[in-house]
């Protein structure tokens, strides 16, 4: 099987600006997840730099990898940051981090920095797990949930099913999107299952009383992520009474963010549309990670 | 008192019991069981707990059940449970009903008696039908035992297991106080050693048991958490708590706070008092159907036990836990008490569990004072 069809690019930036001698406090957040790993680092409460890369097998090095790329080229070292907190799946491999922190918290104040402080529900889409975060008026969690069954919602599966297809992994979402009805989604509680599926559509259309486009079936497999993020979503405490379930407050952090073949469906199924940000969904757990490293840091 | 230890050495326990009294040996799967009854036919009443274990077995028996299901027909077929003479079981979850029918037609020596008690337990007619339904078990066991279950052997019984329900409910009190001494794992253990022994034994080791505890310092100071849920059959899920800096304080599981909760208040007609006491126990899901007592009971225990959060934990596959989640969830958001629901089968996941538990641990800290709970990176 060839992977190149499922491997997201990766990124790396940095502002290069020498002024983070004159910055405040310079925190870092590392984020390994099962296949992507995040480091932010911030200064003064901005975003300094960043490097978003696959994990591999080795949590460690994948850390201490996108630290020192997000530290950037002008002069700073692991010696100027103040805290680094890690999170994420791989969190007690990071050689580096002073403190760990939960996935949750990390996402809810990353993608509060991320698209703004009427975020009230996040839902991160990572590799692994698809978490549904409530948050309060202020910064603090009021309740979550994560997956229970495998992997249908998971990025991992959207990887394997490009590689399987031969789809890059950016088009398959904006190919979904071309489709004019959404068909049923296929089988969401095994992603395995899921993906023989939709291979299943392609093959022998002769048999289908009514054979699928490829965009519809893109559509349809898409779908069943997007029932299936929805079921866990769904279970969150409602919001305050009188309020509808999901209002405008509602962010996508995570891989799976990106997939609009994905987030277009849940808003659409939902009735919102998703705040947006300039920066990479992917990041709100690095980001969250070195927020909260400074607050740690100065005691809050 | 290693109490985990005896829940693990049960099998040998009861096959040596067997032997030094000469008893019979009846195995029962459901919280309802009036062991009293049992106890007073001389016979050992011997909860079947379920196991962790890899199973090529139990998949062409009751392929797709609850994995406690199929747990115990793999420990009966691979020769685990050889001591058992009886096995009951009393009308409730559909599963264990399949692993009860599958295991006594692998081995028609058994003695088998399915005991229906109402899924309406508090209807007009659930005391008398409950109370038809015990004296034919009476009959039957004195039918098999060859002896007569006179009303003193009865009392004697109700007098051992009301006293068993004494001194668990005093170590249970224990568990109110701010910084309790002894953890979740412990009561765990201790109530699973206790389903499996001769309650005239395990009195005496509770007593010391809770000499013992009176002389213990006060615990840590933790995020006090509550258990709700499918039953659970080992004591992991607590134990991660504690790793994490959390304490289960109490539990609202069939076989936690549910199974000692009530005593039997005697009456002239025993085995009223015998139905009485099992329809007024506090109930799980499929027996609550009338009024749904259990959220209130839930939340009775909540606020008694002073607990910051609750833990949902249901067995995949369990029906009846997950039919009253609605009424359940609701209460506990009306009412403030934060909660993380979660789905696992006999095995506790540690890195999966673990970061469901250290985000919820944190969301609760939070609640009493600052977003706080830093864990330290360990040293690896």
């Amino acid at each position: 099987m060839d992977h190149k069809y499922g491997r997201w690019p990766e990124d790396v930036w940095s502002s290069h600006s020498a002024g983070w001698r004159q910055a405040g406090k310079i925190t870092a957040g590392i984020d390994v997840g099962t296949t992507s790993t995040q480091a932010a680092v911030l200064c003064g409460g901005a975003l300094y730099g960043y490097a978003n890369l696959h994990t591999g097998a080795d949590f460690g090095a994948a850390a201490g990898r996108a630290l020192d790329l997000a530290l950037g080229d002008s002069g700073m070292t692991r010696a100027d940051l103040a805290a680094v907190c890690g999170t994420g799946f791989g969190k007690r491999n990071i050689a580096c981090a002073d403190s760990t922190m939960d996935e949750v918290h990390c996402h809810a104040r990353g993608a509060r920095f991320l698209f703004g402080a009427g975020v009230r529900t996040v839902a991160d889409l990572g590799g692994q797990t698809v978490k549904a975060i409530r948050l309060y008026d202020w910064n603090r969690v009021r309740d979550f949930m994560i997956n229970d069954k495998c992997a249908t919602g998971e990025g991992r599966s959207l990887e394997v099913l490009c590689d399987l297809l031969h789809i890059s992994i950016t088009e398959i979402g904006p190919k979904s999107l071309e489709a004019e009805r959404d068909p049923e989604p296929v089988s969401t509680t095994c992603w395995a299952y899921a993906n023989a599926e939709t291979l299943g559509l392609f093959g022998r259309p002769e048999f289908k009383a009514e054979p699928l486009t490829e965009a519809e079936i893109y559509a349809s497999h898409l779908f069943a992520y997007a029932w299936r993020i929805l079921g866990v979503i769904g279970r969150l405490s409602p919001l305050d009474a009188g309020e509808i379930q999901i209002d405008g407050g509602l962010a996508f952090t995570g891989g799976l963010a990106k997939n609009p073949g994905i987030t277009r469906r849940i808003e659409r199924e939902l009735g919102v549309t998703a705040l947006t940000s300039r920066w990479d969904p992917m990041l709100a757990g690095a980001i969250g990670a070195a927020l909260l490293a400074a607050e740690q840091e100065a005691g809050e | 008192m290693n109490f985990r230890q005896m829940a693990a050495d049960r099998h040998t326990y009861a096959a040596d019991w067997k032997a030094r009294t000469g008893g019979k040996v009846a195995d029962y799967f459901e919280p309802y069981f009036p062991e009293e009854i049992a106890y007073a036919a001389g016979i050992l009443p011997v909860r079947v707990l379920a196991e962790h274990e890899p199973d090529v077995i139990s998949d062409k028996w009751i392929y797709g059940a609850c994995f406690p299901a199929r747990d115990m027909i793999n420990q009966f077929l691979r020769g685990r449970m050889d001591y058992m003479d009886g096995l009951v079981n009393v009308e409730g979850c559909q599963w264990i009903f399949n692993a009860y029918e599958v295991i006594t037609n692998n081995k028609p020596a058994l003695f088998r008696h399915y005991l229906f008690l109402p899924d309406y337990t508090d209807s007009t007619t659930s005391k008398d039908v409950l109370r038809s339904e015990l004296a034919v078990f009476r009959e039957r066991l004195e039918a098999w035992t060859g002896r007569d279950i006179t009303d003193e052997k009865l009392d004697h019984a109700i007098a051992v297991y009301n006293e068993n329900r004494l001194l668990l409910r005093r170590i249970c009190e224990l568990r109110r106080a701010d910084r309790p001494v002894l953890t979740g794992s412990e009561y765990m253990d201790m109530l699973l050693a206790n389903q499996v022994m001769d309650k005239a034994e395990m009195n005496g080791l509770l007593e010391q048991f809770l000499r013992e505890l009176e002389g213990r310092q006060p615990g840590r100071d933790t995020i006090r958490l509550m258990l709700i849920g499918s039953e659970t059959w080992n004591s992991d899920l607590e134990r991660l708590v504690e790793s994490l800096g959390g304490n289960v304080v109490v539990d609202e599981l069939d076989n936690g706070t549910s199974y000692f909760w009530n005593p039997v208040y005697p009456q002239k007609d025993r085995l009223m008092a015998l139905a009485l006491r099992y329809l007024g126990r506090p109930h799980n899901p499929v027996k609550d159907n009338n009024w749904r007592r259990r959220p209130e009971h839930i939340f009775e225990l909540a606020e008694d036990y002073h607990v910051d959060g609750a833990i949902i934990s249901k067995q995949i596959y369990c029906h009846l836990h997950g039919t009253d989640n609605y009424a359940v969830w609701r209460l506990l958001r009306e009412r403030h008490i934060p909660f993380h629901y979660m789905e696992r089968d006999m095995s506790v996941p540690e890195e999966e569990t673990a970061l469901r538990l250290e985000a919820f641990l944190n969301q609760v800290r939070a609640g009493a004072t600052r977003l706080a709970g830093w864990h330290r990176k360990a040293v690896l």
